[in-house]
């Protein structure tokens, strides 16, 4: 008797079971269409976890504010209003982490568009959105994120809904005019990347603008993870470089300036391509002597001296920096993220107007292609036919910032030529 | 030749391999397992003498033993909560490797969301720079090579002064005889662990005024005490303090002279090491 | 009991018949759902089975191998270089992944598993390194950080009935199922013949077997290779499904994940445990990440593997408790278990 109580049990327990599966897998009925402003959803995939998870999360607040006033009016398209609603999702900065965010993102949460991308992960993300006709934004100098030519991942041919919003790699090389623009008596620039990113092509291309721009050059190397730079800061200052521009990020900007101010390099300037994160930091990791004459991008829209920027936006820049100071109940000055958030929604809220539509991928992407775009960063021209083979890559103002008194203070500026 | 202040900024790498190597053979030499979650208590011992510094205001030398201390504890709660079980007859060496590793996953995770995500600096301790002519050092960095001198001092007096070190050495030798001389064997363990992990947190503490602290720090210091282990040999302490500043040199010297390779060269080196001769410099010899 | 004239045991059927059931459900899941999301966790948790699989063979005789992800890695780019950039088409290309991933096993068992226990273990990291490092540098063949992006294997016609693998994630979770069947055969026969009761003898008591004139190194040669071939298999698929290949996906925390899924699953059983615990664990990953509140997701996950383990009578896995879980439903007083023998009445 108690055994075929039992048995009875599991089997029920077994129907039920499978009886909730295949309700919760049915699909669900189509919700009634809505009046008024109709929303859409941009998905961004980044690291929320792990070793990057700061660059995820610090400009967060400014993300989610930016899209709150934008909100107050939307856009329109055909006499419809639309909202923009920005979904996050982790993607741990892995390729696989990339694949899966971007699986939930688009199959999900309905995701239109990715925008706003920036992990490493170019190859695993787009080999998700290009098939779901999803328009990726993203940008260049992800190890993968180059042309094919290049040894990158990006092939027009497979990739026609790529869109890079942010021309970092490209961006590197015009820091460096920059540099020079500030710094005319320069006598040779130190370059640092991680070995990474030592991809063959990709490096060629930027030592061999910059020796035809007559810059003397020397390039070093430091592997992921490291933190004693030593033996590079030797390296330097024997080949004679009194300029560095490291293309890494914070632990790596921050380690080089205060191991370069120890050794007895003090006047060594050293850049970053990356923007400073947080005053704060800085000065507690690097010491406020060492930290004095560091230099670093700087996204800053309402300090542009040679490029002209829409009042509108740089309004719109500095509400959301407000609003995100509220948020975060403290100071809030990361303006880093203004060349992504708003820059690439602008560029396709831009596009589907000029298309006229918002639903037809190929549509859009045609008035991308070598579409001039108004954003927060600037106006420019999407370009890039030689040598990304397609013209979707965008312009980039190449402000950099110096820290005096241990504050960001405007250096200078070389707005990109653009891409042929 | 490499200029001298390559050399020195090698010793300095070489303290903190040094005193992590030590460390952890203390740990398997007693309880027979390597601590995979070395690594999580240099980061925890980080970041407790930041905020002893920073929060508390204790002056840094203090600062660094209390970490220790703490830390330690941590170490020994640690021992007896979860390795104590998971070595006991019954379980195979699959279980304790597993929980270890597991625990990294779980003290990340807890530091990042205990402490946030971003590097925390020091810099206002020991500010300052010696200068020796041809190269100049800060006085972290001095104060990083005295940690290490003091520190291995204290062990020796320990392990070899005293009625606890005896006892240690004991047990790493014959356990059962030691069990026999009256030594607990369990609380040995106890004890090695929480000095080992002691050991890995003021390393962490000394370094954070060098570098910052961050809830990832211990990946990489881990991997590479555990290379200095192996260089070393397993289960031999003199092979830690060897292997330590072998590692430590030869990184700094290979990453000046040839850069991005240096990565390939120092595993290649440590590869064909273990093929010659498994059980590292000062190891026992294989079964 | 009795039905007729027939006695049937129903406390060796109900168990096969659940068993039954499930792997029903699993072979006309798609019907269920086609979301690819669900999907793709499924198929994911399949490819790491395989290799975990392969990792259980090597612990049963007696070696602990921390390198399994470098023969994923070995795999998938033998795989995207053949097909990517020599155009060979995509079925051999897998196939010759699993050879060149078993030769390169082979080669390296010869020379390495002559050292024993800890040895190995670090033998195999510095092997799963030093596979990454050349990887990433060797840039003419393996493109260095860029990685490769995988073609999907093209349409097969059975036929009027082309399975195109280009349109959705149905003909990969079919073909991972094959993966898996064939991954499990294979090491399940290893296990129940004689050679799976000599692993058995070799690990729990190396000294003793070899007096008994078992060729140690024979067998550990053949479990290593055998891993290999699979475990590259796995890894050529795997590639193949994320579309794109780079030398940081199979680092050494891969190969220590995989040695937590078998100790989750358990080690009792050859195929059932890889299976349950690369599942469990790979769910429960995907499933932390989703989660709102940032890095919760390593200290749950760390949390929840350590309970596991401390909670888990001693050395086995969830399948294990399989065993005991009719036991309790039959009301039977729990049988004695010799260790390292549970579950045997199954499979």
């Amino acid at each position: 008797m108690k055994k075929w109580y039992n048995v009875l049990a599991i089997l029920m327990t077994a129907v039920i079971m499978l009886g909730t599966l295949g309700m919760a897998c049915a699909e669900k009925p189509a919700p009634p269409k809505p009046t008024g402003p109709i929303t859409i959803n941009i998905g961004l995939p980044m690291p929320l976890s792990g070793s990057a998870s700061p660059w995820g999360q610090i400009p967060t607040p400014f993300r989610e504010a930016w899209f709150e006033v934008f909100n107050r009016e939307g856009f329109q398209v055909n006499g419809q209003t639309y909202k923009l609603k920005l979904i996050q999702v982790d993607d741990q900065n892995t390729a696989e982490g990339g694949a899966a965010a971007a699986k939930q993102l688009i199959y999900g949460d309905n995701c239109k568009f990715i925008a706003g991308h920036w992990s490493w992960n170019f190859g695993a993300v787009a080999s998700v959105t290009n098939p779901a006709k999803v328009i990726f934004v993203t940008r260049t100098g992800a190890p993968d994120a180059l042309p094919a030519s290049w040894g990158g991942a990006y092939d027009p041919k497979t990739m026609p809904y790529v869109v890079f919003g942010t021309p970092s790699f490209d961006e590197f090389v015009n820091y460096c005019f920059t540099l020079r623009d500030a710094y005319p008596n320069m006598k040779k620039l130190g370059l640092l990347d991680c070995t990474i990113s030592k991809n063959g092509m990709g490096w060629q291309k930027v030592q061999d603008t910059l020796t035809k721009a007559g810059i003397p050059w020397q390039e070093e190397w430091f592997t992921y993870g490291q933190t004693d730079f030593a033996p590079i800061i030797t390296k330097f200052a024997e080949g004679g470089c009194d300029v560095v521009l490291i293309a890494g990020w914070i632990g790596e900007h921050m380690a080089f300036l205060k191991q370069r101010y120890e050794m007895g390099y003090k006047n060594m300037k050293v850049g970053c391509s990356g923007p400073f994160v947080s005053m704060d930091i800085y000065k507690s990791v690097v010491g406020a002597a060492a930290f004095e004459g560091a230099i670093g991008a700087y996204d800053d829209n309402s300090k542009l001296k040679k490029t002209i920027v829409n009042p509108k936006y740089i309004a719109e820049c500095q509400e959301a920096l407000k609003i995100a100071a509220e948020k975060t109940k403290g100071p809030y000055e990361y303006t880093g993220e203004i060349k992504w958030i708003p820059t690439h929604p602008q560029i396709l809220v831009q596009a589907m107007q000029k298309a006229g539509t918002v639903d037809d991928p190929d549509a859009i992407m045609k008035a991308i292609r070598g579409g001039t775009f108004d954003t927060a960063q600037g106006k420019w021209t999407m370009s890039g036919e030689k040598t990304y083979g397609s013209a979707v890559n965008f312009g980039n103002t190449g402000q950099l910032c110096i820290i005096k008194d241990g504050k960001e203070v405007y250096l200078a500026e070389h707005p990109m030529d653009p891409i042929p | 030749m490499p200029p001298a202040g390559i050399w020195v900024d090698g010793l300095v790498q070489s303290c903190i391999y040094i005193t992590m190597a030590f460390g952890m053979v203390l740990v398997f030499s007693i309880l027979g397992i390597l601590n995979w979650t070395h690594g999580q208590f240099y980061m925890l011992g980080g970041f407790v003498v930041y905020y002893a510094v920073t929060a508390a205001g204790i002056p840094f030398p203090l600062s660094l033993l209390v970490s220790g201390v703490v830390v330690g504890g941590l170490g020994m709660l640690v021992e007896k909560v979860v390795i104590e079980r998971l070595t006991s007859p019954g379980y195979g060496i699959l279980s304790v490797t597993a929980a270890t590793n597991a625990l990294i996953f779980f003290f990340e995770g807890a530091a990042g969301m205990g402490f946030g995500l971003m590097n925390k600096g020091m810099a206002t301790v020991l500010p300052g720079v010696l200068d020796m002519g041809s190269f100049s050092i800060s006085y972290q960095k001095i104060a990083v090579i005295i940690f290490t001198l003091v520190v291995m001092v204290a062990m020796y007096i320990v392990l070899n002064r005293t009625k606890v070190g005896k006892a240690i050495r004991a047990t790493s030798q014959e356990p059962d005889a030691a069990s026999l001389y009256g030594v607990n064997v369990k609380w040995v363990r106890v004890i090695v662990m929480g000095i080992g992990c002691a050991l890995a947190a003021m390393a962490g503490g000394v370094i954070g005024i060098v570098q910052s602290v961050n809830p990832f720090m211990g990946r990489v210091p881990m991997i590479m005490s555990l290379l200095a282990v192996v260089i070393g040999g397993l289960g031999s302490l003199t092979g830690a303090i060897v292997g330590g500043i072998m590692l430590g040199l030869l990184n700094s010297v290979i990453a000046y002279s040839i850069s991005y390779y240096s990565e390939v060269a120092l595993f290649m080196l440590v590869i064909i090491l273990l093929l010659i001769r498994p059980q590292g410099l000062f190891g026992a010899a294989p079964k | 009991m009795i039905i007729g004239r027939h006695y049937i045991n129903e406390k060796t059927l109900v168990p096969k018949v659940v068993i039954g059931t499930l792997i029903m459900i699993v072979a006309i899941f798609p019907v269920f759902t086609t979301n690819i999301v669900t999907l793709s966790t499924i198929i994911l948790s399949g490819i790491w089975a395989v290799a975990v699989m392969g990792f259980l063979l090597i612990l049963r005789t007696g070696q602990f191998s921390l390198g399994q992800a470098a023969f994923m890695a070995i795999g998938g780019y033998v795989s995207a270089i053949l097909t990517v950039r020599m155009g060979v088409p995509y079925w051999p290309s897998f196939l010759a992944a699993g050879i060149i991933s078993g030769v390169i096993a082979f080669i390296i068992g010869i020379v390495v598993l002559r050292a024993g226990g800890i040895y190995f273990s670090i033998i195999t990291i510095a092997f799963g390194e030093m596979v990454r490092i050349v990887a990433m540098n060797w840039e003419s063949v393996t493109q260095g950080a860029s990685g490769i992006l995988t073609r999907a294997p093209d349409p097969i016609m059975m036929g009027n009935f082309e399975i195109n693998f280009a349109a959705g994630a149905v003909p990969y979770y079919y073909f991972m199922l094959l993966l898996v069947t064939i991954s499990a055969l294979f090491y399940w026969q290893i296990d129940r013949t004689r050679i799976g009761g000599t692993f058995r003898s070799v690990a729990a008591n190396p000294v003793l077997a070899e007096h008994l004139g078992i060729n140690l190194m024979k067998y550990r040669l053949i479990a290593f290779t055998a891993a290999g071939v699979f475990t590259g298999l796995a890894g050529a698929y795997y590639v193949t499904f994320l579309s794109v290949m780079n030398p940081l996906i199979f680092d050494l925390w891969k190969s220590v994940q995989i040695m937590m899924m078998t100790i989750v699953g358990g080690m009792g059983s050859i195929v059932g445990g890889p299976i349950i615990g690369a599942t469990l664990l790979y769910t429960l990953g995907i499933y932390l990440s989703r989660l709102p509140i940032p890095n919760i997701q390593y200290l749950v996950f760390g949390g929840v593997v350590v309970l596991l383990l401390l909670v888990l009578p001693k050395g086995t896995g969830l399948v294990d408790q399989w065993g005991k879980l009719w036991r309790w439903v039959f009301g039977e007083p729990e049988d004695f278990q010799m260790p390292e023998e549970a579950g045997m009445d199954e499979e």
